[in-house]
């Protein structure tokens, strides 16, 4: 689930190369934390957080094909 | 040269790559059952806006695709047209789509602008209708546009933005009873 994020993360932003993700694995949920260039922030958020919601959508959608919770968080 | 990007001419077939290459690595990493092929030529039979494209979606996750209204499928479509950086003027002329799912959703929006333009036509109160995306608030006003009784605007931020149904002409001279 990390490269899911990774790739999109990566698509999404100027600097691909600053694109990290980090796989925090609790015993209900698993926590991804995104962390992007400073001046990219925006680009994975979106307007009203629209892009966001959109990746977070497509990874519940994933989670739940392998009966797993995950959750983004973007780290600033 | 920027090769990740699409070059300036911006003509809509220049991003038919990256969707196809970023939409096999959303389907892989996210290991869902989906394949898609992008047709020319609508087979969305859609006068308001039939796209160029349709990147159509099948396979054993359609139904995951287009649970809760399409979350899905919306999903992957804004997330993946934000990524290939689509220029305004484009939205509109690719379109997402997975069992006719988008034609089917045009129709009911279209039906429900006309019944609420009756409604607000018959009682001279304005309707405001649940919140939609972009795509489908701009279906509703170009369905109701021709219709010199109603106007229509949009209220609300974000997810939460509705189209709202207004008289045209304020209904003062009926307000006496």
């Amino acid at each position: 689930m990390r490269e899911l994020i990774e790739a999109i993360a990566k698509a999404l932003v100027d600097n691909p190369e600053q694109v990290s993700v980090r796989a925090v694995e609790g015993e209900q949920v698993t926590v991804l934390e995104l962390r992007v260039h400073p001046s990219d922030l925006g680009k994975v958020i979106g307007k009203q957080g629209r892009t966001a919601r959109s990746v977070r959508t497509i990874l519940n959608a994933a989670g739940m094909k392998l009966k797993k919770r995950f959750t983004l968080e973007i780290l600033e | 040269m920027d090769s990740d990007h699409p070059p300036a001419e911006h003509a809509i077939e220049n991003y038919l790559p990256l969707i196809e290459s970023l939409l096999h690595e959303v389907t892989r990493h996210g290991r869902f059952e989906l394949g898609f092929s992008i047709q020319k030529g609508a087979p969305l039979a859609d006068d308001l806006e039939a796209p160029e494209y349709v990147v159509d979606f099948s396979g054993p996750d359609a139904d995951l695709l287009l649970e809760r209204n399409a979350a899905l499928l919306s999903a992957i479509e804004y997330v993946v047209l934000k990524a290939v950086r689509l220029e305004e003027e484009h939205l509109g002329k690719i379109t997402f789509d997975c069992q006719d799912w988008r034609r089917l959703r045009n129709e009911e929006l279209r039906l429900t602008a006309q019944v609420a333009a009756e409604r607000v036509i018959e009682t001279g109160d304005p309707f405001t209708l649940s919140p939609m995306s972009p795509r489908e608030r701009r279906i509703i006003h170009l369905t109701l546009k021709d219709r010199p009784q109603v106007l229509t605007k949009s209220e609300g931020t974000g997810a939460e933005r509705k189209v709202v149904i207004i008289p045209a002409n304020p209904p003062s001279h009926r307000a006496r009873r």
